[in-house]
Order: structure tokens, then C-alpha cells, then sequence
């Protein structure tokens, strides 16, 4: 094998070499650095492959042919041939991005280049503390040059601002490490850990210098204005370099030289990359400027993967693998980002949205930001859950808990930043000029990093392969993407089909996931039906609504956490892309995709806390958490009430609903929301009555209010899509109520409105949906009389509102029977009485909507409406006869669930054979109610259908007060501000307090970073400033 | 004698630090940062040094080798200090062009007026 | 001044952090392990008289090396800066008149300049002194011809070629060592002769004259750049 020395004899001896040619054969030039850094780039991947297949053993180098200490020794073991083939591939890939630049600037710039990624590797391998400084002021110093590549006035100012921060820095390090070498008599890393210089005063001041100087190379928070500058104004193609390349070396010189510190240090550098983490992102959240952007997150990214370093003592063997995963995934994310805006070339990332024109470009930035942010099933997810876990176990919750809040800090601005790219103006004339050396390089780190997410599976307890094979899917629906929707369509069908007969024996036996699995599965594929009547190609929406589907067969089919935040964490990604396709729904995407991070993130805690207790991963670590039990169930509980929108965390809800496109509104309305409702049973199962006797009386209260709540701001709506999306918040209020209750009454009843919520608000949202797009209105006021053009969609609402509205015959009749017995038996009358008014606002609503579409009058730009399309009305009526079936026969259904349930609660109900179902207080029969009420409604409708003959036809609007006709007509239209004498008793019940309050946290937090950034004066000798005086803090706390 | 030497580089030491902290024109910042390494560079020569040691060559008109192992200063810090001076003249030239250039740019050298970027 | 102060402050609190390393300062009476190694063994080893230059070239050749990448990347990326756009024109620079003296006196002091250097950097295992210290001299010599003849240019060509032929030639060097020696820049791959003489010390003499010659044309390659960007205005 070719020997590590030739690494730096093949860059020098090239960079020398370079300057033979002057100013001419720039091109050849060129090429000989790319053939440089692809032989470096050789020599690290041979060494490691051959310690990968165990072929080699780590390897010193001596130089000058003398042992340590007395010449300069060099390493090559596993962890340096991983590390110096990270830095040489970035360079290689790095170069041929820069390839253009480089060669217009001259070959002065080749060699300077070659010589970085050199002194990179050196800065790995060596064991000579004098020989590191040495190589780190060849990075700085050829960084410094890297900077002013672009020749701008700014870049200028970075470069000086960068100088004097690392001269200041360096000189620091030269008096540690020459005090070192007093104390030690070596210069030898080795030799001076021997040593072991903290048993002294001075000694320790020694590696103080040392260790804090390498951690201020890593441009903490806040001492790294001068790091700032330069990502900020330095070309992008070596913003990549910086924010991959040196970073990695940095971090790997600061986890060899941390044993000179032993113990104590170790917890010094994970506080100081909290502080970085939590800081960097939280500040990046009132950044615009696309490159500063990702220098903030680069140095929040690097302070993650320094606490890591820091909690190596803590993590134990899992330590390698949490570190290897999250510094490899910001290696790749963020070059890759780094080097999509090097294309882009637009200073602000509100004027980003130019990434949509090449869809290839656009996919891999989204593939970025969800690995930055850590979402399935890119490496840091792994690395992040592991790392949670750990923390956890270990006792060290509040580590674990202020890595999620840096880490939602980062989604703050990384999800802003992507609603702007996915739903910004977009210029027509520009044209995105794409090299194919600027190109590959992105390619190639994206495929890495999807290939590292499969890789990663081995490490992580729970983990399968075969949760990627949805994934395959997907991608192969990813690459489909040119063909027509309606062939998508079918495949998607097809595949969800094959996939749930796939994964119905996973589920087989388990009722309750049984019927969650059914709603999820069966109602995905009746969505998807309702997409035939689309046209054209529907760009991008099969992959991420087979993602949430995907997500969603995960969570019901898993038997451990971790499989169950894989999918829930997918669910969520597919999600936030199916409602964000909507046309105003950038904010509400936004909004959805905020909470659903945080809520995920307690849901992680959650799950920690049940690890700790359980030491397993089966989901039956959640049965007696004894780990802070109280605040487990809290954290998951809220956690999964993020999804339901229960009240509080409701205000995503209905403008995420009422903005998707019209199949999309069923998808995430009456199969998503379920989601939330299974991990609350789930929850609520494991955890117990007993348990969780104080959360579930507060659970239950909240129920009740959101149902008041969703109900009564369901009624002032005048847009159909929102009337529903409320009516979604005070629907999913009854299922928590009901649940909480715990009892088998109030489960049946939540089982019964979970079943019918799906039934009624898919059949409502696809039909509204359908009409909404032909009438190109939300608005109800502006439609009416469509009864006669739409008399199946009439009808289906009708049918779909007795059930909401909890009438006789239909089924949701059975849930409302259930529910009062359930309360009664309970005792829970205050919040029964509650929820029983929020039950006669439904009918409000119920009404509003029912007659503002479709009766009164018909408006002139409606008359030639057609019925909506077949592909929607055959879904819904195959929902409505699921409706029917199980109205008529609700104990074919409720039995076997009531049995089930009998094994958690006391039962209290009894099915006689006729299938009456019998309480104590009363009984029901399902089918004899129907056949009664169904012969009613068909004599009272035939006797209608008679006298209507006679009536006189009015037109629209003939209406004149003395003489005049109204301003505005449709004010006097029924149903605009219908239930005004309501609004002004209790409007103030839904008054947005809860989305000011929302509102106030989030302007407090950027308020706050807006401060804190005014660190950042812009004045280089300010930094200079800053970095003593970290220095100085940095002793006071760890040795004065 | 060491120590007046050490002294004399922790001094300058800190003394070039204040300047390039303080001082406003980019080119006295310059001479801070220099006069800060040379303080550093002495720190490092006055570790080197050994009671009564010569320089570390080892001729024939010197002193007999065997006298002379016992007599020398460290080699080693000197080659490093070798090696700092270097760094430290490489690091202030690559200063000094970036000033220039900035000052054709913007024809001052107050470090005041150079803060486009910020935040 | 509230921030004056506050620097005053700073340089006070810098002052106790490195206080301790001051205080526990006791001078030495004698060399450290590593210094000892180098006093008994370094001659035996090298060649070298002068331990300085053995420890610089051969025991911390790597090191050396580094230092001339610096200088290396230092005059690389200052020749990026001549390119630069030059967007408002100035008059050309003022210059003085240079005076008969300087011109006269750098006739003769420039060749012995530039021969003091080379003795230096020649002699570099025998006496204080080395390839870097020769080469500043000869960059010296370069300044003075500056000074006393400002339309003087440096020809690009001339140093590039020297500049890269001794930075090849030194790698080169430094590999040989791999495969005559003990390993990279091991000066062993030539005798090491007679301590005390010219020819002796093996490779350290080559190299130092290499290294004199890279250090003076990159000193010199600086200056040049310094000047001519000047001019241009």
C-alpha cells in the first residue's frame, strides 16, 4: 500500500510543481490538482478499506527515520484513514466544483488549494502537538487566501477579520504549547498525556491554552464572528470546504489532544457545545442571508458533534457511532447546501425560490434540510435518537433536552427557508446555469448520505431494514415523476395494496391496530382514488403522500419506539409536503411542521425516559415508566396531542386542513389526525389509570374544550374547507374526552367516533373539496342552491352530517349513546355538559354548511356546474355505505372491540342477541333504530317530493330595499355572519388568544436572537475582543 | 537574566495584544499583532534556555563535545522558535496585503469602516 | 473611554491567566529529556554541528517543510491580489529621488549581500544560521534594489522557476529518505562525513541551499508583488 507520508509529498511536491507553468497551461493546471487530490483521496480510501476488511493494523510514521519524541510521528489507524478520506473526497469533489474559479484566478490558486486540503489531512494524522500548529496555520493561512477567491470588497474584510482572530488565536496556542513542552519535555501528544500536566496549577493553565485554542479554531458560540464572516461572504464552493472539511478536522484534533485534559474537560467541551448548539441556531433564526444561514448552522452543527465529543465518557461504546453519524451527516448536508447555493447565487433566501427550476436540485436541498434537521432516514436520525436514548440512561435528561431545543431552533429557520424556496414568486426570465462539475458533486453527496442512513441501521437498537423498503418505493415514484398522474396513481394504488397485504399479518390478532391499520391503509387508498380527476402530472405529490402513508404503516405495525418515531417522523415529512402543496399554505405548512418537530421531540423524550426505565426498546417500555414517570406520559401525551390539534396546540390545524388541495384535505383530516389518536390509546393503555390519574382529569378537560372550541369556531366560519377544519379540532376533542375517561363505555365511544370521524370528514372533505375547486370559491356565501346541479353530492353531505351531528340512524347516533352512558357512569358531569353543548353547536355548523352550498339560491356563475367528478363520488360512496353498515349493524364492529377492551377495563356492556346493546342505564339497538327512521325519512321525502310542484322559483338576489338594491348582495346572503347573536354572546370563547399567545412566543424568541445578535458588530477587532474575553470566562469557569 | 527575559516576553506579549485590541488604524493593529509574537517568540527562547549553557553548536572551537552536552540551551525550542517567526512573518505580510488592498478599496484605515458585514 | 477600559480590563484578566505558567517559570539547570537526546546523540545522528539545524532539517523536518509551504502560500496568495479588479485608477505613485548614495552604495552592497546569503544558508549545519535566514538576507539584497531603483522588475519567470524547482527538489529529497534512509526527510541518504567540514551532515547542506534559494525568491517574489501593485495605481 502507498504509504500516508505520500499524501503531503504528492500535494507539496504538486503545489511546488504548479509554479513551473507560471501563468499559462491554467487548464493542464487544472487537471494535475484534480489528479493530486484524487491520489490523495486514493491513498486515505486504500488505508481504509484495507481497516474496514481488517487487512491492516494502525500504522506510525516516522519521520526523518527517528521514534518519538525526538522527530515528528505521524498515525494512520482507522479513525484517521476515516477522517483524511472525509477531508480528501471533499477536496476532490470540492476542486471539481471549483474547478472554474480556480482556473480563472490562476494556478497560484491551485496550489493554494491542494496545500489546504494537505495541511487538513496532516492535522489529522500527526502525534506532534508543535507539527499540528504548524499545519493549522497552513490551513489558516491558506484559508485566508480561499477567501478573497470571489475578489469582493466583503470577502476582503472576512479574510483581515479571519487573520487577526487566528493570529490572536494561534499566538495563544504557541505559549500553551511550549509551557507544555517545559512541563512534559515532549512535544509528543502521547508523550504529553503521559505526562499528565493537570496534576499542576501551571501545567493545567498549559492545556488550557492548548485545548481552548483548538476549540476556538471551531468557532464557538459566541466567539466566532470572524467564522461568520467568512461563510458569509466567501465563495460558496469553499464554504463547503470550511464548513465540512476544516470543521472535521478540527473536531477529530480536539477528540486526540482532549486526553491531555483527562476527566474534567471532557464535560467543559460538551457544555461548550451546547452553548454553540443552542446559541448558533438560536441567533440563525433572524438570518436571511442564505450563506450566513448555513454558517450558522454549520457552527451549530459542529457544537452537537464537539458535545458529542465531549460526552464520550458518558456514551461508552455507543459513543463512535453517534459521533461518526452526525459529523458525516453535516458533512454531506452541508456541502452539498453550500453547493446548491453556489448555483443559486442568491444573496436572500426569500429570493430562493429560483431552486424549482431544476426539480433534480430542488429534491436534493429538501433531502438536506431534512438531514440537517434529522428526520428518517438520513444518518443524523439514527445518531440523534441513539444519542437521546444515552442521555437519557445515563441521567442526563437535561443534556438530552437542550440538544432538541437547539436542534428546533435549526428547524425554525431550515423549515422557514424551505417554505420560501417550495412557495415563493419565481421569476420567468432567469435561467438556472447548471455546470456539470457544479452538478455531480451535489449528486454524489446526496446519494452518500441516503446510502449512510441505510448503513446506520446496524447501530441502532429496533432498527430494520425493512423499513427502507417503502423508501425504495417511493424513490421508485420519485423517478416515475415524468409520467402522467393518473399512471402514478394506479402504481400507487398498486404498491399501497401490495404493501398492506404485506403487512396485515404484522397487525393480525391486534384489533386495535387492526382498525387503526384499516383507517390508515383502506383510507389512503380511497384518497388516492379521489386523485383520478386530476390532470397532468402532479409534479412530486405520489413520493410524499406514499411517505405519510408509508409513515403511517410503520407506526401501526411496529412493535418497538424506535420503529414507531421512524414512522412518525416520516408520516410527519410526508405530511408537511402534502400540505404544503396547497396555494396560501407556506405559513400554515410552516406552522405544522413547527409544532409537529417539537411534538416529535417530546414523543423522543418520552420514549427516552420509558428506555431508561424499561432498557428496551419494545414498546412495552412504556408500561410502568418508573424514570420520572409523571413527566414521561406528560411528554408523550402532549406530544401526540400536537397531532390531534388539541386545544392549545390546535392553531396549525385549519389553515394546514383548509388550504391543501381538495384530496389532500381528507388525507390529512380523517386519516392523519388518527395518527395522534393511536398514540394516545397506545399511551393511554401502557400507562393506566392509576397512573396517570391526575393527567388524564386534566386530558379530559382539555378534550372538552377543544371540542367547545373547535365546534363554536366552526360555526362563525364562512369558509367551507375551514368550517371543517374546525369542526376536525372539536371532532378529535370528543375522541380525547372520550379516551381519557378510561373506562370501556368511553373507549367504545372513542373507537366509535375515531371510526366515524374518518367515514364522515373523508366523504365531507372530498366532496366540499370537489365543489369548492368547481365553484373557485372557499367562501360560503358565494355558493348556493347546488342542490340541483350536485344532488349526489347532497345527498352525501346530508348523510355525512347526520352522522357528524350524532342523529338517529346513523352511526354516529351510537357514539353519542355511548358517550352519555360512558359520562354518567363516570361522573364526569361538568365536562359532559360541555361537551353536550359543543354537540348542539355541531348541528349549527352542520346546518350552515349543508344549506349555505346547497340550498337557497343558485348564483349566476354557477349555472353551468356539473356534478363533481366520478373518480371523488365513488369513494365517497363507498365511505357512506361503510357508514350504513355500521349504523345498521354497529355490534359487528363494537363487540369484538368491547371484548378487547374488557381486558383493560371493567366491561359494562352487554350485546343481547338481537344486538341490542345493553348498560346499566339504557339500551339501543342499532338496526332496528335504522330500519325505523329510514321508512320516516322515505315517506316525509316522498310527500315532499309531491307538494314541491306548486312552489314559486325565485331568482338570486331579487331583493330591493325601497327601491334599492343592497351594496354589497351578499351580505344579505343567509349565510354570511349566520350566527352573529352567537358570536356576540360567546364569541369571545374562540377569540385568537391562543394563536397570540403562540404569536407572542415566537416574536419573544426572535426578539431575543435579535439581540443576542448584535454581538456581532461587524468590527474584526470586536472579535479579537471576544475571543480573549471567552478565554477568560472559559478559565474563570474551568480552572480560576 | 531568564527571567528578566521572560518577563520581557509575557510583557510584550500582552502589551502587543492590548494594541491590536485598541488601537484604531488597521496598520498600528498590524504592529500589535507583531509586537504580540515577538513577545511570544521570547517567551519561547527564554524557556529553551540553560544556566550557563552556550549556544547548541557543537565545533571543535567551541568546547569538547563531552563538555559541551552538558553545557548547551535547548535546541529544541530555538528550532521552534525558528519555525514561529516564520509563521509569524508569513501571517503579517498576507496582514499587510489585505490592507492595502482594502485601503485602495476604501481609502481609509480605520477598522471602524470596515463592518458590511455584520450579524 | 468605557471601551478602552474594558480592553485595559481584559489585558489584566490575560495577564492572571498566564500568570501561573510565569510564576511556575524556574529557569533550568538542566535539558530536558528530549534536549538531552538531542546533545549526546544529535552529532552521531546527523552530522550536524550545529543541533539547531539537525533538529530544524532532519528531527522536525516536517516542521520545516511546513514553514516553507507558509512563505509558499503567503507569496501565492498575495499574487492573488495583483490580479484583482482594479477599479478606480489613481495617479501613479509619487517617488522620491533616489539619492546618488543609495544607488552607488547598492552597486557594491547588493552582490555581497546576496553572497552573504548563500554563505549562510551554505554553512547552515556549521554555523548559526540556515536556509531561512540566508534566504531573508537575500531578499534584503532584493529590497535594496528596490529602493534604489524603483522601475526594477522582478522577472515572474526567473523565481517561479527557482521557487518550484527547490520546493520539488526538497520533497523530493524527502522522499529519497523514504527509500535510502530511515524515512522522510532523513538527511541520511548522503555520507555523513566528517563533522565539522562543508561536505558533511548529509542531505542538510542540499537542503539548506535549496530552502535558501525557495525562501530568497519567495521573500523576494513578495517584495516584488508589494511594488508592483503599488505601481499599478
Amino acid at each position: 500500500m502507498v504509504g500516508p507520508i505520500y499524501i503531503i509529498a504528492l500535494a507539496l511536491g504538486l503545489a511546488f510543481f504548479l509554479g513551473f507553468f507560471g501563468k499559462s497551461l491554467k487548464t493542464f493546471s487544472g487537471f494535475v490538482m484534480l489528479a493530486g487530490l484524487a491520489g490523495m483521496t486514493f491513498i486515505s480510501g486504500q488505508w481504509l478499506m484495507a481497516f474496514v476488511d481488517g487487512s491492516a493494523t494502525t500504522q506510525e510514521i516516522f519521520t526523518a527515520g527517528f521514534k518519538p519524541p525526538f522527530s515528528i510521528n505521524l498515525r494512520m489507524g482507522i479513525e484517521e484513514a476515516t477522517f483524511t478520506f472525509m477531508i480528501n473526497v471533499i477536496g476532490l469533489l470540492g476542486g471539481i466544483y471549483l474547478f472554474n474559479r480556480l482556473k480563472e484566478v490562476g494556478n497560484s490558486a491551485m496550489s493554494v488549494f491542494i496545500v489546504l486540503i494537505m495541511s487538513l489531512n496532516v492535522i489529522v494524522m500527526t502525534r506532534d502537538i508543535f507539527n499540528l500548529f504548524v499545519f493549522v496555520e497552513i490551513g489558516s493561512i491558506a484559508t485566508a487566501g480561499m477567501i478573497i477567491l470571489d475578489k469582493t470588497s466583503k470577502s476582503l474584510q472576512a479574510g483581515l477579520k479571519y487573520l487577526l482572530a487566528t493570529g490572536v488565536i494561534s499566538g495563544l496556542l504557541l505559549i500553551g504549547i511550549i509551557f507544555a513542552y517545559y512541563f512534559a519535555g515532549s512535544l509528543n501528544i502521547d508523550g504529553i498525556i503521559a505526562a499528565n500536566l493537570m496534576a499542576s496549577k501551571a501545567g493545567a493553565v498549559a492545556v488550557f491554552l492548548i485545548i481552548a485554542v483548538l476549540v476556538l479554531e471551531l468557532k464557538p458560540f459566541p466567539a466566532n464572528g470572524w467564522g461568520l464572516d467568512v461563510y458569509e461572504s466567501s465563495n460558496p464552493g469553499f464554504g463547503a470546504i470550511v464548513s465540512a472539511g476544516t470543521a472535521t478536522a478540527g473536531l477529530f484534533v480536539l477528540y486526540k489532544v482532549l486526553p491531555m485534559g483527562g476527566d474534567a474537560w471532557y464535560q467543559y467541551i460538551s457544555i461548550i457545545g451546547l452553548i454553540t448548539f443552542v446559541g448558533s441556531n438560536l441567533v440563525g433564526t433572524q438570518q436571511k442571508i442564505a450563506n450566513r444561514l448555513l454558517g450558522y448552522s454549520s457552527i451549530g452543527q459542529i457544537g452537537l458533534v464537539m458535545t458529542v465529543i465531549g460526552l464520550q465518557p458518558i456514551l461508552g461504546d455507543a459513543f463512535a457511532f453517534i459521533a461518526f453519524a452526525l459529523l458525516l451527516n453535516h458533512f454531506l448536508a452541508k456541502a452539498g447546501l453550500f453547493w446548491i447555493s453556489g448555483i443559486i447565487k442568491k444573496e436572500n433566501i426569500t429570493d430562493w425560490s429560483a431552486l424549482r427550476k431544476n426539480s433534480a436540485l430542488l429534491i436534493m436541498f429538501v433531502i438536506f434540510i431534512f438531514a440537517l434537521i434529522g428526520f428518517p432516514p438520513f444518518p443524523s436520525f439514527f445518531g440523534k435518537y441513539e444519542l437521546i436514548m444515552s442521555l437519557i440512561s445515563s441521567d442526563n435528561i437535561w443534556v438530552a433536552v437542550v440538544i432538541l431545543i437547539g436542534s428546533f431552533a435549526e428547524g425554525i429557520y431550515m423549515f422557514r427557508w424551505l417554505g420560501h424556496v417550495l412557495k415563493n414568486e419565481n421569476s420567468e426570465e432567469e435561467v438556472l446555469d447548471i455546470p456539470w462539475n457544479k452538478f455531480i458533486p451535489i449528486v454524489l453527496v446526496t446519494v452518500s448520505l441516503l446510502a449512510a442512513g441505510f448503513y446506520s441501521v446496524p447501530f441502532v437498537a429496533g432498527a430494520n431494514y425493512f423499513y427502507f423498503v417503502p423508501l425504495a418505493f417511493i424513490l421508485f415514484l420519485g423517478l416515475i415523476d415524468f409520467l402522467p398522474a393518473y399512471i402514478k396513481n394506479t402504481v400507487s394504488i398498486a404498491g399501497m395494496g401490495y404493501y398492506s397485504w404485506l403487512l396485515y399479518p404484522l397487525v393480525e390478532g391486534d384489533l386495535m391496530r387492526t382498525i387503526f391499520f384499516a383507517i390508515f391503509m383502506f383510507g389512503g387508498i380511497l384518497t388516492l382514488v379521489v386523485g383520478y380527476n386530476k390532470s397532468g402530472k402532479r409534479e412530486g405529490f405520489y413520493p410524499v403522500a406514499l411517505m405519510m402513508y408509508a409513515g403511517l404503516a410503520t407506526i401501526v405495525t411496529t412493535d418497538n419506539m424506535f420503529g414507531f418515531f421512524f414512522g412518525w417522523e416520516l408520516m410527519t415529512a410526508g405530511s408537511y409536503f402534502l400540505i404544503i402543496r396547497g396555494k396560501r399554505s407556506k405559513p400554515h405548512a410552516y406552522s405544522y411542521m413547527l409544532f409537529s418537530v417539537a411534538g416529535a421531540y417530546l414523543i423522543l423524550l418520552g420514549f427516552g425516559l420509558a428506555h431508561a426505565s424499561g432498557q428496551t426498546q419494545a414498546l412495552i417500555a412504556l408500561k410502568d415508566i418508573s424514570v420520572l414517570p409523571t413527566l414521561a406520559y406528560t411528554l408523550l401525551a402532549v406530544g401526540f396531542m400536537t397531532k390531534t390539534a388539541s386545544l392549545g396546540l390546535h392553531i396549525w390545524l385549519p389553515g394546514a386542513h383548509g388550504e391543501a388541495e381538495s384530496d389532500v384535505s381528507p388525507m390529512v383530516s380523517a386519516v392523519l389526525l388518527k395518527a395522534g389518536v393511536f398514540g394516545l390509546m397506545l399511551l393511554f393503555l401502557y400507562m393506566g389509570e392509576q397512573t396517570g390519574d391526575t393527567l388524564l382529569f386534566i386530558l379530559g378537560w382539555v378534550g372538552a374544550f377543544t371540542a367547545l372550541v373547535g365546534n363554536l369556531a366552526a360555526s362563525f366560519q364562512e369558509d367551507a374547507k375551514r368550517m371543517l377544519a374546525y369542526s376536525s379540532i372539536g371532532q378529535l376533542g370528543y375522541i380525547l374526552f372520550a379516551i381519557a375517561m378510561m373506562t370501556q363505555l368511553g373507549w367504545l365511544a372513542g373507537f366509535t367516533y375515531v371510526i366515524n370521524h374518518f367515514l364522515f370528514k373523508a366523504i365531507l372533505f372530498m366532496v366540499v373539496g370537489g365543489i369548492v375547486v368547481k365553484a373557485g370559491t372557499h367562501n360560503l356565501y358565494q355558493m348556493g342552491g347546488l342542490i340541483k346541479k350536485m344532488p349526489l353530492s347532497f345527498l352525501a353531505v346530508l348523510i355525512a352530517m347526520i352522522t357528524m351531528a350524532g342523529l338517529p340512524p346513523l352511526s354516529g347516533f351510537a357514539g353519542k349513546w355511548l358517550f352519555y352512558n360512558a359520562v354518567i357512569l363516570k361522573g364526569w358531569y361538568i365536562q359532559g355538559v360541555i361537551v353536550f353543548f359543543a354537540g348542539t353547536i355541531a348541528f349549527l355548523y352542520a346546518f350552515k354548511l349543508l344549506h349555505s352550498i346547497f340550498l337557497g339560491q343558485l348564483k349566476d356563475n354557477h349555472r353551468n356546474l356539473k356534478e363533481i367528478s366520478p373518480s371523488i363520488l365513488i369513494p365517497v360512496y363507498i365511505l357512506i355505505a361503510g357508514i350504513f353498515y355500521f349504523s345498521a349493524f354497529p355490534q359487528d364492529v363494537l363487540e369484538p372491540i368491547g371484548n378487547m377492551l374488557a381486558n383493560y377495563f371493567p366491561s359494562t356492556l352487554e350485546w343481547a342477541a338481537d344486538g341490542n346493546a345493553v348498560t346499566i342505564l339504557s339500551n339501543w339497538n342499532g338496526n332496528a333504530v335504522m330500519i325505523i327512521i329510514i321508512s320516516m325519512f322515505v315517506l316525509v321525502l316522498g310527500y315532499l317530493w309531491l307538494i314541491t310542484g306548486k312552489t314559486q322559483k325565485l331568482e338570486q338576489f331579487n331583493i330591493v330595499y325601497s327601491a334599492e338594491r343592497p351594496f354589497r348582495p351578499e351580505t344579505t346572503h343567509v349565510s354570511h355572519n349566520m350566527f352573529a347573536g352567537l358570536n356576540k354572546a360567546i364569541g369571545f370563547l374562540v377569540a385568537p388568544g391562543i394563536t397570540n399567545f403562540w404569536n407572542n412566543v415566537s416574536k419573544m424568541v426572535l426578539d431575543f436572537a435579535g439581540v443576542v445578535r448584535r454581538l456581532y458588530s461587524g468590527n474584526g477587532q470586536v472579535y479579537a475582543i471576544h475571543i480573549i474575553i471567552y478565554i477568560v470566562v472559559f478559565y474563570l469557569i474551568s480552572i480560576g | 537574566m531568564e527571567y528578566v527575559i521572560m518577563t520581557t516576553g509575557f510583557a510584550l506579549a500582552i502589551f502587543g495584544l492590548y494594541g491590536l485590541l485598541s488601537q484604531k488604524n488597521l496598520i498600528k493593529i498590524i504592529i500589535g499583532f507583531s509586537i504580540f509574537t515577538t513577545g511570544i517568540n521570547i517567551v519561547m527562547v527564554a524557556i529553551g534556555y540553560v544556566r550557563g549553557g552556550i549556544a547548541p553548536i557543537l565545533d571543535n572551537e567551541g568546547i569538547s563535545q563531552i563538555a559541551a552536552q552538558k553545557s548547551i540551551v535547548d535546541p529544541v525550542p530555538q528550532a521552534l522558535v525558528l519555525t514561529s517567526i516564520v509563521i509569524g512573518l508569513g501571517v503579517t505580510a498576507l496582514m499587510l496585503a489585505y490592507v492595502m488592498k482594502l485601503y485602495q478599496d476604501k481609502k481609509s484605515l480605520n477598522i471602524n469602516d470596515y463592518k458590511n458585514l455584520k450579524w | 473611554m468605557g471601551k478602552k477600559t474594558l480592553i485595559v480590563l481584559l489585558m489584566v484578566a490575560m495577564a492572571a491567566v498566564l500568570y501561573p505558567l510565569y510564576e511556575s517559570y524556574q529557569g533550568s539547570e538542566q535539558l530536558t529529556e528530549l534536549g538531552q537526546y538531542y546533545a549526546d546523540n544529535g552529532v552521531q545522528d546527523t552530522g550536524a554541528a550545529n543541533l539547531v539545524t539537525s533538529v530544524v532539517v532532519t528531527y522536525r523536518g516536517l516542521d520545516t517543510l511546513g514553514e516553507v509551504t507558509i512563505l509558499f502560500l503567503a507569496a501565492s496568495v498575495i499574487s492573488f491580489f495583483l490580479s484583482f479588479k482594479k477599479e478606480d485608477r489613481k495617479e501613479s505613485r509619487e517617488i522620491r529621488n533616489i539619492t546618488e548614495i543609495l544607488t552607488t552604495a547598492s552597486q557594491v552592497l547588493i552582490p555581497m549581500i546576496y553572497m552573504l546569503g548563500v554563505y549562510i544558508f551554505v554553512n547552515g549545519h556549521l554555523t548559526p544560521g540556515g536556509g531561512f535566514q540566508g534566504g531573508a538576507v537575500i531578499a534584503s539584497g532584493t529590497l535594496l534594489m528596490f529602493l534604489s531603483n524603483p522601475d526594477f522588475k522582478l522577472s515572474h519567470k526567473v523565481i517561479h522557476y527557482v521557487e518550484s524547482t527547490s520546493g520539488v527538489v526538497f520533497v523530493l529529497i524527502g522522499v529519497l529518505g523514504i527509500f535510502m534512509a530511515g524515512g522522510f526527510l532523513d538527511n541520511r541518504i548522503l555520507g555523513l562525513g566528517e563533522v565539522n567540514t562543508l561536505f558533511s551532515a548529509g542531505a542538510i547542506p542540499v537542503i539548506y541551499t535549496f530552502l535558501g534559494l525557495k525562501v530568497g525568491t519567495e521573500l523576494s517574489n513578495v517584495l516584488g508583488i508589494f511594488v508592483e501593485s503599488q505601481n499599478e495605481q
